[in-house]
């Protein structure tokens, strides 16, 4: 375990839910159906998680120094309403869970300017160590500002599309 | 609408479908080093896309103004690397499916050294094209589809499909 990250960490971000990441659905992003392509909603999310790391102090330094690496081992995306190119994204992300080497986000995804709700993410984020490629507990400095985060979401409520199973509902 | 107006593969009735072949391209991966999340749902995608066209539901359902398939929901489980380069066979399970929505899996394997990399669970559902809202199956794939249902009715649940995404506390 690193006692210490040789970079200087932002300064933390305790809101909860955490608001803090926008982005814009790229051209290359829509497909021959006129809206945004599933694979880039993944991606779309990726991005919001890499703020939420960032938050936590594993920004790309982390991966520049040698240090670290964070990998998805698990997500589900709901897609609840279509996105057209250039359309600005907003992000709220929530931290459900945590233990000493992953933590289970889950993201809204809102059109910025329309309000509506366009698709949810849950995934399981874990740390990696850089030489062995193999998961490994947060850096101390992380896991003290994760259990920072975690005292201040972990009140929130559980979001409805949390949680989901899925398959055809009998009617 | 009987038969649609260009012509339809034929159907391949293998259990599971196994003819989706790919390759991983260098600008599919990130800065660790391997394929990015949300590229292995490009590469799904293009696995759904195999499937559609067993169904006579690809690009020419699109092209032709007959309707569309929209994703209403993803899972998936990211269990090995793959790096540029990399060649991958993705199989295809049917586990569901009603008048307007199908629910499958995709398994994509290391093609050589055939390990498992990742599955994805996918519900789809038809779109009219007009109105850009669900729509029944046509009855030129709801035939196929019958048939493939048939077919993979007699292969095992995977152990992915169904899943929960959560950290399992230890006790």
């Amino acid at each position: 375990m690193l006692d210490s990250l040789p970079y200087e960490l932002p300064e933390l971000v305790t809101r909860a839910p955490l608001d803090i990441h926008r982005s814009v659905v790229l051209p290359e992003w829509v497909d021959w159906n006129g809206h945004m392509n599933v694979a880039f909603y993944v991606s779309a999310f990726d991005q919001a998680a890499g703020a939420f790391m960032r938050n936590m102090g594993l920004g790309r330094p982390y991966v520049d120094g040698k240090l670290g690496m964070t990998f998805v081992l698990e997500t589900h995306v709901t897609y609840d309403r279509e996105m057209r190119g250039g359309a600005p994204m907003r992000f709220v992300t929530q931290l459900l869970a945590r233990d000493a080497k992953r933590v289970h986000l889950y993201h809204d995804m809102y059109h910025a300017e329309l309000g509506y709700l366009a698709a949810t993410n849950e995934s399981i984020v874990m740390n990696i160590d850089y030489a062995t490629r193999r998961s490994a507990p947060w850096p101390v400095p992380v896991a003290e500002r994760l259990e920072v985060l975690w005292q201040a979401h972990r009140h929130l409520l559980r979001p409805a599309k949390a949680g989901r199973v899925m398959g055809l509902a009998k009617r | 609408m009987k038969s649609p107006p260009y012509p339809i593969v034929d159907l391949d009735l293998g259990t599971p479908l196994d003819i989706h072949r790919a390759t991983v391209l260098p600008e599919w991966i990130d800065w660790n080093g391997h394929m990015n999340v949300g590229f292995y749902v490009v590469a799904f995608d293009k696995a759904t896309d195999t499937l559609c066209a067993q169904l006579g539901c690809s690009w020419e359902y699109t092209r032709e103004k007959i309707g569309m398939t929209f994703v209403l929901e993803a899972h998936v489980t990211y269990d090995r690397e793959v790096k540029e380069g990399d060649p991958l066979r993705i199989t295809t399970q049917i586990l569901d499916h009603d008048a307007k929505r199908l629910h499958f899996i995709h398994a994509m394997y290391h093609a050589t050294e055939d390990y498992l990399a990742a599955t994805n669970e996918l519900m789809l559902m038809n779109i009219d094209y007009a109105t850009r809202r669900s729509a029944p199956w046509p009855d030129f794939a709801l035939e196929r589809l019958h048939r493939l249902a048939a077919a993979h009715k007699a292969l095992p649940m995977p152990p992915q499909a169904g899943r929960l995404i959560g950290i399992k506390r230890k006790s």
